[in-house]
C-alpha cells in the first residue's frame, strides 16, 4: 500500500527542533518544506482538496481532549473522549463531515507538541483513578494515516499501555500499522477500522485501502496483541445494501478471533444541510446523495427512521451470527431507536462501562 | 433564447423577487438548459427564493441519483403532468412539490401511501384526527379529538378503541417502527 506524502510541508519556525517535526522532515524526501513564522499562510482559502495535499507542522494551542460531539442532547451517549493530535485527513471520503467542519482551515496538521496532550490526559487519569476512559484520536483525523511520517503511535501506545484506567482507540481506514506491530499494547489499545462494502469504498472513500486490506491489517494487528474494533458508520442505504453489508461482514470477520473484538459500532449516514451542499459541489458525483435522507430533530439529515431501524436490526443479527457475544453499540441515535433495535435503552454510564469491559 | 437573454431573464426574475446574489450566481452557473428549465419552473409557479431553493435541492438529489440533468428531471412525466394541471398557482406549486417529493423519496412515499390507506381503513370519525410524524421520523402518532360534550368524547374514544384493535392499526404501528 502506498503511503500518503504531502506535496508541501509547512513548518512553524518555532517548531524546527521538535522531535515530531524532525521525524517528518527526515521522511518527506524531496517534498518542498517552507519554514514560516505563521503557519496560517499554508491554508489554501476555499480549496479543501488543496488543503489535503499540504502538511502543516505546528503546536496545538488549547486543550487536546474533548467530549465526543456525538453526545448530542437526546442521543444515547457512550461517554467517548476525543484526543486531537492532528487535524484533517489525507483521504477524501465523499460523506466526511470534515469538509464542513474544517472548511476554513483544511490544511492537514500534525501537532508538534503531543507531549503536552499526554500530560493533559495523565492529569485527568490520575484525578479519576476509579473511572475508565475510552479515548480516541480518530475524530478530526485518521489515527494512523500519518503514522509513517510522525511515529506518533510509538508515543501513544506505550503511554496508554502503562495506564490501567484508559483505553486508547486508533481508528483508521489505512494499513499504516508497521509501528504498532513492534509495540506491546498490554490490552489498553484498540485498533479499529471503518467498514463499508467494496463498491462504496471504491466510489466514496478515495485514497483509503480496500476492504480486504482492512481485514488483513486487522488480522495482523490482532495477532500482535491488540484488541480490534469495527465501525459500520456511515451505514449507507443503497440498492443491494443487504447483500453488500452481509458480504462485508463475512470478509471482515472471516479470520479474526471474535473474542478479541472490543466493540463494533453501527451508525447511519448523517449530514448537515451545509455538508450536503458541499458534497453536491464535489467534482465527482457522490452516491450518498441518492439515499432518502430526511431532516431529524437535531438538524441533521439521516435516512428515514424505519429504514435505519431495519438496517441496524439486520446488521446486528448478522453480527450476532458471527458471535452472539459481539459487543455492538449504535452511534448518535435516540433512545427510541435503541429500544427498537436492541430492545432496551442503556444509560450512558452503563453503555460506557460495557464498552470498556475487556473481552480477553 | 440566447445565453445572454437567459442570463438577463434570470437576473430580472431574481431582482423582481429580491433573490440574494449568491443564489443568482449559483443559478447562472448551471448549464444553460438547466438554468432555463429552472427559470421556466420559477416563472410558472412564481417561486420565492426559499421555495425555489427547496425544489432545486430535491431536483439536484434526484438528478444525482438518476444521473439526469435538472432539465431532464423537470421534463419527467410526473413533474410535467403536475405542471399541466389547470389549477391556480398555489395548487400547481403543491402538485409540483408533491411530484418531486415522490421522486426524491420513492420508498418513503410508497410507505406513506400504504399508511394513508391504513389510516382510512381505521374509519375514524371526522372529529378524530390522527397525524403521522413528518417524514415518518418518529414512532408516535398524534391524535386530536374535538369533543363538544361528553357523548361526543365517548363516541370518539369508542371509535379509537375499535380502531386500536384492528389489524390495520397494528400494521400501521409496525410500519412506523421499521421499514417493511
Amino acid at each position: 500500500m502506498s503511503r500518503w506524502m504531502p506535496e508541501s510541508v509547512w513548518l512553524g519556525r518555532s517548531e524546527e527542533a521538535s522531535p515530531l517535526a524532525q521525524r517528518v522532515l527526515a521522511r518527506v524526501g524531496p517534498t518542498p518544506v517552507y519554514i514560516v513564522d505563521d503557519t496560517a499562510v499554508a491554508e489554501p482559502a476555499g480549496d479543501f482538496s488543496a488543503g489535503k495535499r499540504r502538511l502543516v507542522l505546528q503546536p496545538h494551542r488549547g486543550t487536546f481532549l474533548h467530549h465526543c460531539p456525538a453526545g448530542t442532547t437526546g442521543m444515547v451517549c457512550c461517554n467517548y473522549l476525543v484526543l486531537n493530535f492532528a487535524s484533517n485527513c489525507p483521504f477524501d471520503c465523499s460523506y466526511c463531515f470534515l469538509q464542513d467542519y474544517l472548511a476554513n482551515n483544511p490544511a492537514i496538521k500534525a501537532f508538534t507538541n503531543p507531549g503536552d496532550g499526554l500530560d493533559e490526559i495523565d492529569a485527568i487519569l490520575k484525578a479519576k483513578p476509579d473511572r475508565t476512559f475510552r479515548i480516541g484520536t480518530g475524530e478530526l483525523a485518521d489515527s494512523l494515516a500519518l503514522d509513517h511520517l510522525t511515529d506518533l503511535s510509538c508515543e501513544l501506545v506505550p503511554f496508554f499501555a502503562a495506564r490501567p484506567n484508559a483505553l486508547l482507540e486508533l481508528k483508521t481506514k489505512s494499513d499504516c500499522i508497521d509501528n504498532l506491530l513492534g509495540l506491546d499494547p498490554k490490552d489498553r489499545v484498540v485498533v479499529s477500522w471503518s467498514v463499508s462494502p467494496p463498491a462504496l469504498i471504491a466510489a466514496d472513500e478515495p485514497g483509503t485501502i480496500p476492504l480486504e486490506a482492512r481485514a488483513a491489517a486487522a488480522r495482523r494487528v490482532q495477532a500482535a496483541g491488540y484488541t480490534i474494533g469495527f465501525h459500520f458508520d456511515p451505514l449507507i442505504a443503497h440498492d443491494g445494501w443487504e447483500a453488500n453489508y452481509r458480504a462485508a461482514i463475512e470478509t471482515i470477520f472471516r479470520h479474526l478471533d471474535t473474542r478479541r473484538i472490543a466493540w463494533v459500532s453501527l451508525g447511519s449516514l448523517r449530514m448537515t444541510p451545509r455538508l450536503k451542499s458541499l458534497i453536491r459541489d464535489r467534482p465527482q458525483p457522490a452516491s450518498v446523495l441518492a439515499t432518502e435522507l430526511v431532516p431529524g430533530p437535531d438538524g441533521k439529515e439521516r435516512v428515514w427512521r424505519g429504514m435505519r431501524v431495519k438496517m441496524y436490526r439486520q446488521l446486528l443479527a448478522w453480527l450476532r451470527e458471527v458471535d452472539p457475544q459481539m459487543p455492538v453499540y449504535i452511534c448518535m441515535e435516540p433512545a427510541t431507536v435503541w429500544e427498537r433495535v436492541v430492545g432496551h435503552v442503556p444509560a450512558d454510564r452503563e453503555l460506557a462501562q460495557r464498552l470498556v469491559a475487556a473481552r480477553a | 433564447m440566447t445565453e445572454t437573454d437567459l442570463q438577463a431573464a434570470v437576473r430580472a426574475y431574481g431582482a423582481g423577487r429580491h433573490y440574494r446574489a449568491a443564489t443568482l450566481e449559483r443559478w447562472l452557473a448551471l448549464a444553460a438548459a438547466d438554468a432555463a428549465a429552472l427559470l421556466d419552473l420559477a416563472q410558472d409557479c412564481r417561486l420565492g427564493e426559499n421555495q425555489l431553493r427547496d425544489l432545486w435541492e430535491w431536483l439536484s438529489d434526484i438528478a444525482a441519483r438518476e444521473r439526469l440533468t435538472l432539465a431532464a428531471v423537470l421534463a419527467l412525466d410526473a413533474v410535467a403532468a403536475a405542471r399541466r394541471q389547470p389549477v391556480g398557482r398555489n395548487d400547481r406549486l403543491r402538485l409540483v412539490k408533491s411530484a418531486l417529493r415522490r421522486l426524491r423519496y420513492p420508498q418513503l412515499s410508497a410507505l406513506e401511501d400504504r399508511m394513508t390507506d391504513l389510516l382510512r381503513g381505521l374509519d375514524l370519525p371526522r372529529n378524530v384526527q390522527l397525524t403521522l410524524p413528518d417524514f415518518l421520523e418518529g414512532d408516535a402518532v398524534h391524535i386530536e379529538i374535538v369533543a363538544t360534550d361528553p357523548d361526543s368524547l365517548r363516541a370518539a374514544a369508542e371509535c379509537l378503541a375499535r380502531a386500536a384493535d384492528s389489524p390495520a392499526c397494528r400494521e400501521l404501528f409496525a410500519l412506523l417502527g421499521e421499514a417493511p
